[in-house]
């Protein structure tokens, strides 16, 4: 892995090129290229539209060497840097700086473990609110009733700690103090850092299954481990929120 | 992003705000939730059972100002309509009257949720409360 990676710069197979494409040439020397540079002459390319993995040479697999991702940022970074292009012609100008702005756009939502999920949902095309919006239209279409994607009993959880979080609030407002609901808040508080805690466990879990049928090559159970991850990280957003909420709160 | 005139006047002035008593067999809660936002809604309603009329809502919401919109504005739409005519009502009506932009679609969708969910509760309670009748009138 390290080896194909710590070709990125250069590369002289096609980790780069988007699926599907027919293979780019080189703008100068016209031979095959990759998406930063061409492999042959080393010049900087018009950006192709690729997915963020793609762009750095990695699989779509989401346990990723975070310190191999920083690497290689660095690495394009000081190549694609504007600055060096500074007596190239115009459109080498732009292109470094196209480059480079997707580089950073990459680098950041790789770099982050449940924005690098959220993107991989979103390019093998699992769409939340599409999928929330489209349920309840058939739920009025059926009769039938919409199953909620976060579980009635974290609702519960969620909906009684808010009212004790603005009854809190309201206190504090009147200058008064109460002991029970502030222990009651704490108590509940911790139990919500452990749920937290356990979730990206669980997303865990979930990313090996995904890198293993990366791995082997296999198509199907792929919309079974993204819908679980999609879950996952739904009851994720909520426990955030709550623990944001709280700890204002209780500032 | 600005929100509408309809949505700041539900937003400070919510209507029917509160909440009742769930194990009233005539009380229907939906309890949902908008992972997209972490928003949470609570929705009941009181239905007459001779009329099927649901003569009162009240909601609690804790999310952002559409959200809260929203759902005030459903809880002013089904009432005085009967199950029937509460259960057409659609979020893309919601997200009309209130000119939610479409980041906010899913407030809408998420009423519209809460609107069923109450109305499914309560059916619950009736098809589970009928029985017992039954035996009690042997």
């Amino acid at each position: 892995m390290t080896d194909s990676r710590s070709s990125l710069i250069m590369p002289n197979s096609s980790p780069g090129q988007a699926p599907g494409e027919a293979t780019p040439r080189c703008w100068s020397c016209g031979t095959m290229r990759a998406v930063h540079f061409c492999s042959s002459c080393g010049k900087v390319q018009p950006p192709v539209p690729v997915d963020y993995f793609t762009f750095f040479g990695f699989p779509r697999k989401l346990n990723l060497d975070t310190a191999a991702l920083e690497k290689e940022f660095y690495a394009l970074s000081r190549h694609l840097h504007p600055d060096v292009f500074g007596q190239s012609d115009d459109r080498e100008r732009a292109w470094s700086l196209e480059q480079s702005s997707m580089l950073n756009d990459a680098y950041r939502t790789l770099k982050d473990p449940i924005k690098r999920t959220e993107y991989l949902l979103r390019l093998e095309g699992v769409e939340l609110e599409e999928q929330s919006k489209q349920a309840t239209e058939k739920a009025r279409a059926t009769g039938e009733l919409k199953k909620q994607v976060v579980p009635p009993d974290l609702l519960e959880e969620v909906f009684d700690l808010n009212l004790h979080l603005e009854e809190l609030r309201e206190q504090k407002k009147a200058g008064e103090d109460d002991p029970a609901l502030l222990e009651e808040i704490g108590k509940a508080k911790l139990s919500l850092e452990e749920k937290y805690d356990a979730l990206f466990g669980e997303l865990k879990t979930e990313w090996n299954a995904w890198d293993k049928l990366v791995d082997s090559g296999t198509e199907a159970g792929q919309r079974k481990i993204l819908d679980a991850m999609l879950d996952v990280l739904n009851r994720r957003n909520y426990v955030r929120n709550l623990v944001r909420d709280v700890n204002e709160a209780l500032e | 992003m600005s929100y509408s005139d309809k949505v700041i006047d539900h937003y400070n002035n919510p209507r029917n705000v509160g909440s009742m008593d769930k194990k009233d067999a005539d009380v229907g809660t939906g309890l949902v939730g908008a992972p997209e936002c972490g928003d949470v809604m609570k929705l009941q309603i009181k239905v007459n059972p001779q009329t099927n009329i649901i003569e009162d809502a009240k909601f609690k919401t804790f999310g952002c100002g559409s959200a809260i919109a929203s759902s005030s504005l459903a809880t002013e739409w089904v009432k005085g309509k009967t199950i029937d005519q509460a259960l057409e009502i659609k979020n893309t009506e919601i997200v009309k009257e209130l000119a939610l932009p479409p980041v906010k679609i899913h407030c809408s969708v998420l009423a519209e949720d809460a609107i069923r969910a109450a109305i499914g509760d309560w059916k619950k309670k009736q098809e589970t409360a009928k029985p017992v009748e039954a035996q009690a009138a042997q």
